[in-house]
């Protein structure tokens, strides 16, 4: 379906960058991201999701906004205490009208996700639901120096494989927000490239991001000819 | 260490100045002074976290202030709805302990890196161009160079930017933005910059990242601080930003 | 060069003129031609140097003149190995 003239005007900037076009601005529209944590760098990670044009935002995370979420580009001090998924509704539709935010539904059929769980074993956790639903998706790690980001698509290595291990328990740098913003980034790629199969890592350390292919870790799961239920 | 004694002024409001912002902001620097002449247009929010949808039309100055504050009541932001311009660019960055540079276009960011060197204060320069991100600080007194070392000079008055080079991926400016916050809380920490005398860029879809040495050009009068400012002028249309001379 | 589709840009300002263009084209076949008529100035310096940039070829530039006074018509041949964005 062509894109509607309000739509060609918001996303103008867009439109215009090399690899992005119609086509895929239709895919974010049309995406239905599940969002594993909305706390911490999520914050950073969920408006540029929804000012992309992403048009069916998930948020999966049961938890109240703490005080460390505060001023955390989503939620305002006067947030804390309440649900998170209910002010990141309100945070995100004023950022995009286009954008349909909602608590993740049981049931609900993801086509992406986008993994910034507080815990290694929810993100490992999360992140193989995705792999064996073989959807595309993101993982986001914050450590004190920066953090990584592992892009995933469908069949490519998987988060196991790909996890930086030494850097759980350490507060995140004040760059954080940095690593969530790129993160958003990588999973638009992907969605934009459905038929792309190289998975990623992109390691930022103190301000300095490199990017490598992931490798499978022999005799993982993922590497399986089939990826069953 | 504390912040809040500190200040820092962040020159736009948009893909670049209001990430910086609200790593600033969110990390205790006192007082915040932004400027920026612009109003918010729709084009703007597929990259600017600061504006939502009803923001539409407004000062960028005014409600990106105003989001700030909301966000973090504890700090002191001061909005200039005005143009950085040459007739008080040294005077204002004297005036705090960082420049954050999130400028769209040459003209500006020379001024910026001018006008930096001749107050002695740190500049933090970014910029986002499509799916690249680029990033330099300069110190005064340093051994790395400024954006004159690199460049020598702004493009000539004809070279406007084309339209196809106006795309920008918001992420990729999100994440800039940030890094320019970040590396101006090091420097206000008294820490050496991650892009002082190193311009770092980095090239989203491929992944590709660089880190190319900017050394003082001998000679340079800006590192000096006796290069004139020149006047930024307005832009005709909204651009996004500077172009990489080495980028990827 | 008979062009597979044709657009009318002079209405809107730029970049989104060549956002249109640039809509238009990706929509096209490499080979294929594009006919976009548009305003003098701004458009008219822009759209074609963009178009080359993004890997089309401009074919050609004329003043309409009789036609429609004042505005232009640009030929714009779609790339090959332009970046697919399906």
């Amino acid at each position: 379906m062509p894109l509607s003239e309000e739509r060609i005007a918001r996303w103008a900037r867009q439109l215009l960058v090399p690899g992005l076009g119609e086509a895929a601005q239709e895919r974010f529209a049309a995406a239905r991201v599940r969002v594993v944590g909305a706390g911490g760098v999520a914050g950073a990670a969920l408006a540029y999701l929804a000012e992309a044009g992403v048009g069916t935002i998930w948020i999966d995370d049961p938890e109240n906004v703490a005080p460390a979420d505060a001023g955390a580009w989503l939620y305002p001090p006067s947030a804390v205490g309440s649900p998170r998924v209910a002010a990141a509704q309100a945070a995100l539709e004023g950022l995009s009208r286009f954008a349909a935010v909602d608590p993740y539904p049981t049931g609900g059929v993801p086509s992406a996700a986008l993994v910034c769980a507080p815990s290694v074993a929810q993100a490992l956790a999360a992140a193989e639901q995705s792999r064996r639903a073989r959807i595309p998706h993101v993982v986001v790690e914050v450590d004190a120096d920066g953090g990584g980001i592992v892009a995933v698509p469908p069949g490519a290595p998987c988060y196991a494989c790909a996890r930086s291990t030494d850097s759980a328990g350490r507060p995140p740098a004040p760059g954080a927000a940095a690593v969530g913003a790129l993160a958003a980034g990588e999973l638009l790629l992907l969605l934009a490239e459905p038929t792309r199969t190289e998975g990623r890592k992109i390691d930022v350390v103190r301000g300095v991001a490199s990017a490598r292919p992931t490798a499978r870790l022999p005799g993982c799961a993922c590497g399986a000819a089939s990826a069953g239920p | 260490m504390s912040h809040a004694t500190k200040s820092a002024l962040v020159i736009g409001a948009g893909g670049l100045g209001g990430p910086a912002l609200l790593t600033l902001a969110a990390a205790g620097v006192g007082r915040l002074v932004l400027v920026d002449d612009d109003a918010v247009e729709t084009s703007n929010l597929n990259r600017q976290p600061l504006f939502g949808e009803a923001d539409v039309g407004r000062r960028k100055a005014a409600a990106a202030a105003e989001r700030v504050a909301a966000l973090h009541p504890a700090v002191r932001v001061e909005a200039l709805d005005r143009r950085f311009d040459a007739a008080d660019a040294e005077d204002l960055v004297r005036s705090v302990d960082v420049l954050v540079d999130g400028s769209d276009n040459f003209p500006t960011k020379f001024l910026a890196n001018d006008a930096a060197a001749r107050a002695r204060r740190p500049l933090v320069h970014g910029g986002v161009l499509r799916t690249t991100a680029q990033l330099l600080t300069v110190v005064p007194g340093g051994l790395g160079g400024c954006l004159r070392c690199l460049f020598e000079a702004p493009p000539s008055e004809g070279d406007v930017p084309s339209c196809a080079q106006a795309g920008v991926l918001g992420t990729v400016a999100g994440f800039a933005g940030v890094l320019m916050g970040a590396e101006a809380l090091r420097v206000l920490a008294g820490e050496r910059g991650a892009y002082e005398g190193r311009l770092f860029t980095f090239e989203a879809r491929s992944g590709r990242s660089r880190v190319v040495p900017v050394r003082r050009r001998v000679g340079c009068p800006s590192c000096a601080g006796v290069q004139p400012l020149q006047p930024s002028r307005a832009v005709p249309r909204e651009v996004t930003s500077s172009r990489p001379g080495g980028g990827a | 060069m008979t062009p597979a589709a044709r657009i009318d840009v002079r209405p809107f300002a730029c970049p989104l003129t060549y956002v249109k263009a640039r809509i238009a084209l990706d929509r096209l076949a490499s080979g294929q031609v594009l006919e976009v008529w548009l305003a003098g100035g701004e458009p008219l310096e822009n759209l074609p140097r963009s178009a080359a940039e993004d890997g089309h070829r401009v074919v050609s530039v004329e003043a309409l003149g009789g036609e429609a006074p004042g505005a232009w018509r640009v030929l714009l041949e779609k790339g090959r190995g332009v970046e697919p964005c399906r």
